[in-house]
């Protein structure tokens, strides 16, 4: 097996072609044309004369419709303006100068029914550094008694766009209303953060690193799905797969030109994951450095396309749903039924006899990186169409891949894949009765308190000592 | 071509950020460097040790001294929530659950419902107050060039030198003694330390508490001369001070406090220099571009330091932290 | 040596089987059980070590040895069991308190403190050092006088063992088997009742072997109680008093040394993992097995370590 050059190379290759016909068969069959009709909501990335512009959008809760006749006014100083949404709910206000700037949403303009915005969100300050265009100032409007609002444009972190807001339609709903749809937001999300967690549990168990640069796989896999669909306007099929695909040979580059070296010179553990920590700084802010700090927007269809009860779902929710599922079931299969799965499996439980039965441990690290590297891009681009991206997505929601995984015990990809579900579940239950921006703390709390009973995590062993 | 920016990089020698970051960085070492406890929540005990400090201040009107025990209980109960349930563990769940606590601080101090407590996203202004009020130095503006300090900044300035400068001698004496040995050995290998009779959980606690007061007492000096922006706690924070320990050396005292001043002057110098680039259009990139550059910075020099220098600027070769 | 006969002979209260009483047994264990994922790794019913006399611990290789180490000394946790320890019970104490109570365990995988100095290594070993705690660590006064007298008790042992011109190198540049004499003798600085030693000859170069079987019969000439694994049966011929037999976690035979060896139970044992062992002298190649197979141990603990 040491000799059988062409194993070794189509190893990796393999997995990730199976991935992305996967991927591509998948949103052929599903997705029809759903996430490719582009224009219908572009980037906020206007033409202006003024050197700076503020990029003021209003949006329903319920189901991301725009919300048109808002007045909003925008002052610093002697500097004020007041405009009014457009029917695409947005308005684009240019300012003078860099500065901090107070944007003021007009209550009474809203339209009957349209809800309100969340207290604390309005008035707000608005950074505008020199140059910047169209930075953003989101407005989402909740139905009276909603809860689930994602803070507007001021993290990329996981918000329940699915409609998570739909559910306060009517007051006094019951519980159930509340927490259905949560469930299932929820558990959307779990799918996503299990792509992005079983290549960090993977690595882990093969490598033994912890990796804190996993997050800008999850970013870079989110980009290029932007570039592909937003920026060359291909449809988001292609983005999807030229995301995955991408996300794969970042992982095969990074490994080669960086990780490998490192096991070669015998470097440990603790100073790899350091290694990890400044590579995760480093390519987070060269992505700023490219894409810049705003807010990015896939092109997509955000009108729900699936009712049930309380429960609203837009097509892209399901698409991500169903490509999820499919691909965790291909990596289950792959990891039980093939010969690298079962190799990589092997690597996990113990490197040295793994080596000594004759595996080439380094084509399975290898094979391990390029798949993580996937699902991570391919957990981008669907977390870029589930919610919003960013040049910190990915890094947002690191500690909550990292929940995750430990929750599910280190190097066990089933448990990283139970984890998810629990954590994902977890984040957005919360939000029933924590205010929505705690919601990261809910799954913290929960990693901390399980952590207390259960040390080696729901599916993980103990380690052995002497 | 303005070149001020060269003495203003030197002013960061004695700047109160940099004393801030050589305390807090010097506490991530009896931690990290000595101890080998992976905690990468220190900015999550700056937090509340500076909250601890501001609220007291501001809403209970505690005067300096109270306020400052105050930081010391918050850092020491964070530090008992954090330790008790993770020491026993393997060395990567502190690395996770601290990095996760620190985060969990900074949401709850910016949750808008905890505004009048904490000031929500803006933070808390005006802690100074009982610091200043207590200082002996004439009104006036003192320095040279652009470096001018007011009585103020002074103030905090000597006492933050002379504080940092003690700690490290006490820090020192620790590490010498064979309090200090336990703790290396613990380092090492905490089984062989436990074979021996040592209590290994109390030393690991101990140096926990230790190194999370610091990192509550270098927030003090960090928000007088400003204010306290629970922003400026995220994990990046954390990862700055790591940058810094090793930079400077992560099993040595003194490390910590030289890396923190070439890593602010190196920092700053960047900065400038960047400023000079952008307005003379010598490099293609914009102000807005800018801004990452310096993170760019911190995250490739991490790198490089763990793969080629290990031991640090200050540290001997052979007592780099990773063997 | 025939005081070395009658001494043994009044070891034991009946006849040798699994679980024979001792005349004077230091440690007792009883219903000791630890199991990782459904399989006994240790199953003993009842052992009794006895007081004043080396005992061998002897086993193929996963028999349980480690791990029952491990139980007695507060590492890990059985599933239930119970024992004693100086007629006191020590089950559910944990692994410090055990050490101060006089019960000291050296690691098959040595355990040097790499990048402190021999003599640190050694002064680390000593008990009762008052600058240990972290508030009279601050106050010299306090603690150097003893300081002293620790360190002249490190110098005695480290010469005894031959040591003594490396006290100031860092532990990492000793040889393998300078390590392990090193535990040894670290373990030694706390004047323990009872030394237990996991495997203190593997990986030793066969020179540096007969001085530690000298050692191991100076402790006991000493009074000290020594329970040590061992796969060489030379070895263990050569200084054990009784022989405890351990596969697949359980006690299968108790014996003087040279009865054990002709044991059925004891052979049965052995066949079942290493097929040709004659008991007498492994030959080259199985010592080399072995050596490979702790070779992996050691590799699979440090990576563990490292995480
Ligand atoms: N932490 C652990 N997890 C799982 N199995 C273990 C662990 N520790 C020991 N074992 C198993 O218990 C058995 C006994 O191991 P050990 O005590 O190391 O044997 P010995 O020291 O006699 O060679 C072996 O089958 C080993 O694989
Ligand atoms: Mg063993």
């Amino acid at each position: 097996m040491r000799h059988d050059t062409t194993r070794r190379r189509s190893g990796p290759a393999a997995l990730l072609t199976v991935i992305a016909t996967a991927a591509f068969a998948l949103i052929l069959a599903f997705a029809g044309a759903a996430p490719a009709n582009a224009a219908s909501s572009p980037s906020p990335s206007p033409s202006s004369s003024a050197a700076q512009s503020i990029q003021v959008w209003i949006r329903k809760a319920s189901d991301r419709s725009d919300v048109p006749g808002v007045k909003v006014t925008v002052s610093q100083g002697s500097f004020s303006q007041t405009v009014t949404s457009g029917d695409d709910g947005k308005a684009l206000v240019p300012v003078p100068a860099a500065g901090t700037y107070k944007v003021d949403l007009d209550a009474s303009s809203v339209p009957e029914g349209a809800g309100t915005v969340p207290t604390g969100l309005n008035p707000r300050q608005v950074v505008v550094s020199a140059g910047n265009q169209g930075v953003p100032a989101y407005y989402i409007l909740v139905a009276p008694g909603g809860g689930a609002t994602p803070t507007p444009g001021a993290s990329g972190g996981a918000s329940s766009g699915a409609g998570g807001g739909g559910s306060g339609a009517d007051s006094g709903a019951s519980l159930f209303d509340l927490i259905a749809p949560r469930i299932v937001t929820g558990l959307i999300f779990g799918l996503l953060l299990a792509l992005a967690s079983i290549g960090v549990s993977l690595i882990y168990g093969t490598t033994g690193l912890n990796n804190f640069a996993h997050g800008e796989l999850v970013t870079f896999g989110a980009l290029m799905g932007y570039v592909f669909s937003a920026v060359l306007g291909l449809p988001g099929v292609v983005a999807i797969i030229a995301a995955t695909v991408l996300g794969g040979v970042f992982g095969y580059v990074q490994d080669l030109g960086l990780w490998r070296p490192l096991r070669r010179r015998g470097v440990a553990l603790v100073p790899l994951m350091i290694v990890s920590i400044g590579l995760s700084l480093a390519l987070r802010y060269l992505f700023q450095f490219i894409f810049g700090a705003d807010q990015l927007v896939l092109p997509a269809d955000n009108r729900a396309a699936f009712i049930l009860g309380p429960v609203r779902l837009r097509s892209t929710d399901i698409i991500s749903a169903v490509i999820c599922i499919v691909l965790l079931l291909l990596v289950a299969f792959v990891l039980l039924r093939t010969r690298i799965g079962k190799a990589t499996r092997a690597v996990s439980d113990n490197r040295s006899l793994a080596a000594a039965s004759g595996i080439d441990v380094e084509r399975v690290i290898r094979t391990v990186w390029v798949g993580a590297g996937s699902l991570a891009g391919l957990a981008g681009v669907l977390i870029g169409y589930y919610q919003s991206l960013r040049w910190d997505t990915g890094a947002s929601i690191l500690l909550l891949i990292f929940a995750a995984v430990t929750l599910g015990g280190f190097g066990t990809a089933f448990g990283a894949l139970v984890g998810s579900l629990v954590i994902g579940v977890i984040t957005d239950v919360s939000t029933v009765f924590i205010p929505n921006n705690l919601k990261y703390v809910a799954a913290l709390v929960v990693l901390i308190a399980i952590l207390l009973v259960r040390p080696q995590g729901i599916l993980g062993k103990a380690s052995r000592i002497g | 071509m303005d070149f001020s920016f060269l003495l203003l990089a030197l002013g960061q020698i004695i700047s109160p950020q940099t004393i801030a970051y050589a305390l807090a960085a010097l506490g991530l070492a009896v931690q990290f460097g000595f101890t080998g406890l992976l905690n990468f929540g220190q900015a999550g005990f700056m937090a509340i040790g500076g909250y601890a400090f501001a609220i007291t201040t501001l809403h209970l009107g505690f005067p300096f001294w109270l306020a400052v025990l105050a930081t010391l209980v918050a850092t020491t109960v964070m530090a008992l929530v954090l330790g008790i349930p993770t020491l026993r563990l393997r060395a990567d769940y502190l690395a996770i659950v601290t990095i996760a606590a620190a985060e969990i601080v900074r949401y709850v101090v910016k949750t808008p419902d905890l505004i009048p407590l904490t000031g929500g996203s803006d933070g808390l202004n005006g802690a100074a107050v009982t610091f200043d009020a207590l200082n002996p130095i004439p009104p006036g503006s003192y320095g040279f060039g652009p470096l001018r300090y007011d009585e103020n900044d002074l103030w905090i300035i000597l006492v933050g030198w002379i504080f940092v400068i003690l700690v490290a001698l006490l820090v020192r004496q620790l590490m010498k003694s064979p309090w200090g040995r336990v703790i290396k050995g613990i380092r090492e290998d905490e089984d062989a330390v436990r074979s021996l009779g040592k209590n290994v959980f109390s030393y690991k606690m101990q140096s926990l508490i230790l190194g999370g007061a610091l990192g509550g007492l270098a927030t003090i000096i960090n928000i007088i001369p400003t204010s306290l922006q629970p922003d400026n706690y995220g994990t990046q924070t954390t990862f700055f001070l790591l940058t810094i320990i090793l930079l400077g050396g992560a099993t040595t005292v003194f490390g910590p406090l030289v890396g923190a001043i070439v890593f602010w002057i190196v920092l700053s110098l960047a900065d400038g220099f960047l400023s000079l680039a952008v307005q003379y259009h010598w490099l293609p990139i914009t102000t807005i571009q800018q801004g990452p550059v310096r993170f760019i910075i911190v995250g490739v020099a991490l790198m490089l330091i763990v793969i080629f220098r290990p031991s640090g600027l200050i540290g001997k070769k052979r007592e780099a932290f990773f063997a | 040596m025939p005081d070395t006969t009658t001494e043994r002979a009044a070891l034991i209260e009946g006849a040798p089987a699994p679980g024979v009483k001792k005349t004077d047994p230091i440690v007792v264990a009883d219903g000791v059980q630890r199991t990782f994922g459904g399989v006994h790794a240790v199953d003993v019913d009842h052992v009794e070590i006895p007081r004043g006399a080396i005992t061998a611990l002897i086993g193929p290789n996963g028999a349980g040895k480690t791990t029952f180490f491990n139980l007695l000394t507060g590492f890990d946790k059985p599933n239930h069991g119970s024992w004693s320890f100086d007629g006191k019970p020590i089950g559910g104490v944990p692994a410090y308190k055990v050490a101060r109570r006089g019960m000291i365990r050296t690691f098959q995988l040595t355990k040097a403190l790499s990048m402190l100095s021999v003599m640190e290594n050694m002064r680390l070993g000593a008990q009762e050092q008052p600058g240990e705690n972290i508030a009279r660590a601050l106050v010299p006064a306090l603690w150097r006088g003893r300081e002293q007298q620790i360190t002249e008790r490190a110098q005695d042992l480290l010469a005894r063992f031959k040591l003594d011109t490396k006290a100031d190198d860092f532990a990492a540049s000793l040889s393998g088997g300078q390590r392990k004499l090193l535990e040894m003798a670290r373990a030694l600085m706390s004047d323990p009742t009872m030394i237990m030693l996991d495997e203190p000859m593997a990986g030793v170069n066969p020179a540096l072997t007969q001085s530690l079987l000298h050692h191991i019969l100076d402790l006991k000439a000493t009074g000290m109680t020594v329970l040590f694994v061992e796969h060489d049966m030379h070895v263990v011929r050569e200084i054990a008093d009784w022989v405890i037999v351990m596969a697949e976690g359980r006690i299968v035979a108790e014996g003087y040394p040279d009865q054990v060896m002709s044991d059925q139970a004891v052979i049965d044992a052995y066949l079942g993992s290493h097929h040709d062992t004659d008991l007498g002298d492994l030959s080259e190649e199985q010592q080399a097995e072995l050596l490979d197979e702790t070779q992996a141990e050691v590799e699979r603990e440090e990576e563990r370590n490292d995480g």
